[in-house]
């Protein structure tokens, strides 16, 4: 089986703040937490391997998407770097995977006791729904994922994240690396054992994924976006096809979720120029 | 702003300069007051004036005609942008200060933005003021007067013979001008502004044929990966995208959306 893995770090062990992720203004603990990052990513893949995956694809989903320290990886995974992809978390899904992996994924914005919580863009979305459902990133990514066929059979992160997830996608295995204690700090796993949890985690969730299910959204897709400010609404109402449905809110409807995924990064793109 | 006599720097049109701007936008506003009072002298009894440039900020609102029936839309951003307040129902539309489009070898050249190289609608290509002027004559508005530099106004006159053109300068290359003072501009806009009001009745709506295909050729390859996100955009090309419809007004948005989108691939993630 090929596997495909989207890797976020606020959801890493340890993580409880954005300096330990911000990789624009790198401050030193960024050094610290992408080491601990890394190392979550390639426990997941040693995990798949025991379970018998064969190719394996990490796409690095976090900030600018350059994170991962490349030579701590197998040397025989594939690893798709940097920034401004189209399909951005779940770019090249199309490519025939048995399934994926989401690590150190972070809940939707607005949870409560979820580190960093957000979706995308923190300044810009306020709260996204799909056909009325209201989606974490994991929940956009995993309806990219799914429109392929591709189904997602492990999440890690904070307990909110992945109940979240779980109740959404039932069959998804869950590790739970820590519990968040509002949004800046948390009760966590040291990273070796979170990274063994991951391991094993990961190697039943191979062995599982009989029982997963692609997960769809149902033409025709209707997204609806919440902004943080009318002044966001307002350019992303001049959107093709985007209709203001508030003061700080927008629609779109297409019956192709790939329009729709691509769609939603253009609001926060350009809702980040408001 | 960038067509005003004497103006041929950023500098002059970037609010946020304390030198030069503070004199260009007085400049600015005395020219948009000579076209209002020679229409007022044809006849003309109500305004609406769109502040278009940059911030959308600059005219000195109390240099202005006090006239009743004069509104101004200030602030940006707009949906419309350069032609909000269309929905007032005009008889006519003046182009004041207008300049030529990216690529043209003309003063401070460009079309809305500086991530656009080149756009066409149809396959003609587009000045700001071609554009703006289609959507104008999509709501039946003929463009009855444009005042620039003689590339702009040349290639608009030509588009549109029945409008009135004003040239106050001559580009020498893209920073430098051969220019009449503020003062002759604005007798000279003042002149063609009464002339051009008497002509609304022989003055035809710009249009382009349905179905309306835009193209458009971005600086960089970073450009067109923003734009092409959004929903009815089809990328042609390592810098080149399209987009069709059957609406004038939706191709208007849809472009003026891009070169938002455009401009947040600017800044280096």
């Amino acid at each position: 089986m090929n596997l495909y893995i989207s890797s976020d770090m606020e959801g890493v062990a340890g993580v409880c703040a954005w300096e330990q992720v911000d990789a624009r203004t790198p401050h030193p603990e960024y050094a610290t937490f992408r080491r601990y990052y890394t190392h979550e990513v390639t426990s997941a893949i040693d995990g798949a391997r025991a379970a018998g995956v064969t190719g394996v694809l990490v796409n690095d989903s976090h900030g600018p998407m350059r994170n991962l320290l490349l030579d701590q990886l197998p040397p025989d995974v594939r690893v798709i770097f940097g920034n401004r992809k189209p399909f951005s978390m779940v770019q090249d899904a199309d490519g025939g995977f048995g399934g994926a992996f989401f690590v150190g994924y972070h809940g939707g914005a607005g949870e409560a006791d979820a580190v960093l919580c957000h979706t995308y863009t923190p300044t810009v979305i306020y709260e996204v729904r799909i056909n009325g459902v209201t989606c974490s990133e994991a929940t956009l990514n995993a309806g990219l994922l799914g429109y392929h066929g591709v189904p997602l059979l492990l999440v890690t992160g904070d307990r909110t994240t992945v109940e979240g997830v779980r109740a959404q996608m039932p069959w998804v295995r869950g590790v739970v690396v820590k519990e968040s204690i509002g949004n800046f700090a948390a009760a966590s796993m040291l990273p070796p054992e979170a990274q063994r949890a991951i391991r094993d985690g990961a190697e039943a969730a191979v062995r599982d994924a009989g029982q997963a299910k692609p997960y769809r959204f149902d033409p025709p897709i209707t997204l609806d976006v919440q902004t943080v400010t009318a002044a966001q609404a307002h350019l992303i109402a001049t959107i093709p096809g985007f209709e203001r449905t508030g003061h700080r809110s927008v629609r779109f409807t297409h019956d192709s979720y790939p329009v729709v995924f691509k769609a939603f990064v253009a609001t926060w793109r350009l809702g980040a120029m408001a | 702003m960038e067509g005003t006599a004497g103006v041929c720097s950023w500098k002059q049109c970037d609010p946020s300069d304390a030198h030069e701007y503070p004199i260009f936008r007085r400049y600015m506003t005395l020219e948009v007051r000579a076209a209002i009072e020679g229409a007022r002298e044809s006849g003309a009894t109500g305004f609406v004036v769109n502040d278009s440039h940059w911030s959308m900020r600059n005219l000195l609102l109390d240099a202005l005609p006090a006239a009743a029936g004069l509104r101004v839309i200030s602030g940006a951003p707009k949906p419309w942008s350069m032609m909000q307040g269309l929905d007032a129902a005009p008889d006519a539309a003046f182009f004041t200060g207008y300049h030529a489009k990216a690529g043209d070898c003309a003063t401070l050249s460009h079309t809305y933005s500086e991530s656009i190289y080149s756009v066409a609608v149809n396959g003609t290509p587009c000045s700001e003021a071609l554009l703006n002027a289609a959507l104008a004559g999509s709501y039946g508005v003929p463009v009855v007067l444009i005042t620039g530099d003689r590339t702009i106004v040349e290639e608009s006159t030509r588009a549109m013979p029945w409008t009135v053109g004003v040239v106050v300068k001559d580009a020498i290359g893209f920073s430098a001008v051969n220019s009449l003072t503020p003062h002759a501009a604005c007798e000279a806009i003042r002149a063609g502004a009464r002339e051009a009001v008497g002509r609304v009745a022989r003055a035809k709506p710009f249009v382009f044929d349905s179905p309306f295909e835009l193209t458009i050729e971005t600086v960089a390859v970073e450009h067109a990966d923003f734009i092409e996100l959004m929903p009815g955009f089809e990328r042609i090309g390592g810098r080149a995208v399209r987009f069709t419809s059957t609406d004038y007004p939706t191709l208007l948005r849809a472009f003026i959306a891009a070169t938002r989108i455009a401009a947040a691939a600017n800044p280096i993630a």
